[in-house]
């Protein structure tokens, strides 16, 4: 039920009812695991269902097909993951497949702790305006300090705005010419 | 060896093993494009169709294809990207330069030259490796202080291109779109895998802001460095791990 409480909140929020992830080599015993998910029909939203074919093979492979895509209104879903999970040897965190939806791109990736579903986290998204998005590649703060190791750092070439350039940059580049760099 | 010349009011460095002959071709591409675009020079074809004695209907197909081209970045950027002045001048600055550095950049591949760093004004498009067989090493200045760099980045594989734009004293260098106030990153540097997509992405970071950045970074496989008035960096994971050691 924790899995189905999970997946069900993500996939109705972000109004993505499709997705296929990767499950281990240790799934031999499941080697076909089929998840389906339908939506209800909510006033206001067209009516909209999926069904996606999850199917993992040893090889970690994973490999799955959209039929439809709801849009991001999509209220009420159920899921039902036919296989249960328990292997522990499982865990780990793994990425779904890229699967192409009309709205656009969409992949998630699932971590598993304990054999159960811990995480689900979108790594690409259709927001509202058709737009895929990748949430995974947000430029977030970063410290002075972990640049700081690079000020030693043998550079080839100098980059910056053409301000900066203007003076510094274009002598520094004069120097290493005369430097024969 | 490092061959450096003069071109639209900046300097060109190129490290390459490159011919006498084809270091002349790469010249003769930002001089073209010099000629051609440049609004400082009252004889450009731009500046002619600025001043109305030519119009972009009987224009070079060059001009019209590279017009073209910035406008279909203004529409994948959502319009913060454009080359219409809001004084109604055609300004094809803020892609010219990136397309003069990938030109280039087709010559010397072209001419067999597989291994080169050209620095086109801080904007970097390299290609194989050092002549000592490690990867290209590029360091980004620090915009609070041109002595120093902000960081140190390795170009591999597909990443080729780093591009960056700033907001800081040059205030007619970018226009923000409508919006009066300073701009939200004084600098953003973008690594992409071409020199035109880094170019252009950098351009539209400084002028969106974080909306724009977090949009663009979503959206396009490149890598970001960001910093704001308050000198703080924002970088995307994919720059961090390219930092060098």
């Amino acid at each position: 039920m924790r899995t189905r409480a999970v997946l069900t909140s993500i996939f109705a929020s972000a109004g993505v009812l499709v997705v296929g992830w990767q499950l281990g080599a240790a799934t031999a015993a499941h080697n076909t695991a089929l998840t389906t998910l339908t939506t209800s029909k909510t006033t206001g939203s067209p009516a909209s269902s999926a069904t996606v074919g999850a199917k993992a093979t040893p090889t970690a492979t994973a490999s799955a097909s959209a039929s439809a895509a709801a849009p991001a209104a999509a209220a009420p879903a159920t899921a039902a993951p036919a296989a249960a999970a328990p292997a522990s040897s499982k865990d780990g965190t793994w990425q779904g497949s890229t699967i192409q939806t009309p709205f656009g791109n969409v992949q998630v990736q699932v971590t598993i702790a304990g054999g159960k579903i811990t995480d689900v986290t979108p790594l690409q998204m259709t927001g509202p305006d058709g737009h895929s998005t990748r949430i995974d590649n947000q430029a977030v703060p970063m410290l002075l300090q972990e640049v700081l190791s690079a000020q030693s750092a043998n550079v080839s070439s100098i980059g910056g705005a053409t301000y900066t350039s203007d003076g510094y940059l274009q002598s520094l580049q004069a120097a290493l010419s005369q430097a024969g760099f | 060896m490092a061959h450096v010349f003069d071109t639209m009011g900046t300097v060109v460095t190129l490290i390459s093993t490159a011919e006498r002959a084809t270091l002349a071709s790469v010249e003769d591409v930002f001089r073209e494009a010099d000629a051609r675009f440049s609004l400082y020079r009252p004889d450009s074809e731009l500046s002619r169709i600025a001043a109305g004695d030519l119009t972009l209907m009987n224009s070079s197909s060059e001009l019209r294809s590279t017009y073209a081209a910035a406008l279909d970045w203004r529409h994948k950027t959502d319009g913060i990207f454009t080359p219409n002045r809001p004084d109604g001048v055609v300004d094809l600055n803020g892609i010219v330069k990136a397309q003069a550095i990938r030109d280039a950049g087709t010559v010397l591949e072209h001419a067999g030259c597989r291994d080169f760093c050209l620095n086109v004004g801080g904007d970097i498009l390299v290609s194989g490796v050092q002549p000592d067989g490690a990867s290209w090493t590029v360091g980004l200045v620090d915009p609070s202080n041109p002595k120093m760099l902000v960081c140190s980045i390795v170009l591999e594989g597909s990443r080729r291109a780093v591009a960056t734009s700033g907001s800081a004293e040059r205030g007619d260098h970018i226009w923000l779109g409508g919006s009066t106030g300073p701009a939200e990153f004084v600098q953003a540097s973008v690594v992409a895998d071409d020199i035109v997509t880094a170019d252009v992405l950098a351009t539209a970071i400084i002028a969106g802001g974080r909306a724009t950045l977090d949009d663009i970074t979503s959206r396009w496989d490149v890598d970001v460095l960001t910093v704001d008035r308050a000198g703080e960096l924002l970088a995307t994971p994919g720059l961090r791990q390219a930092l060098a050691a």
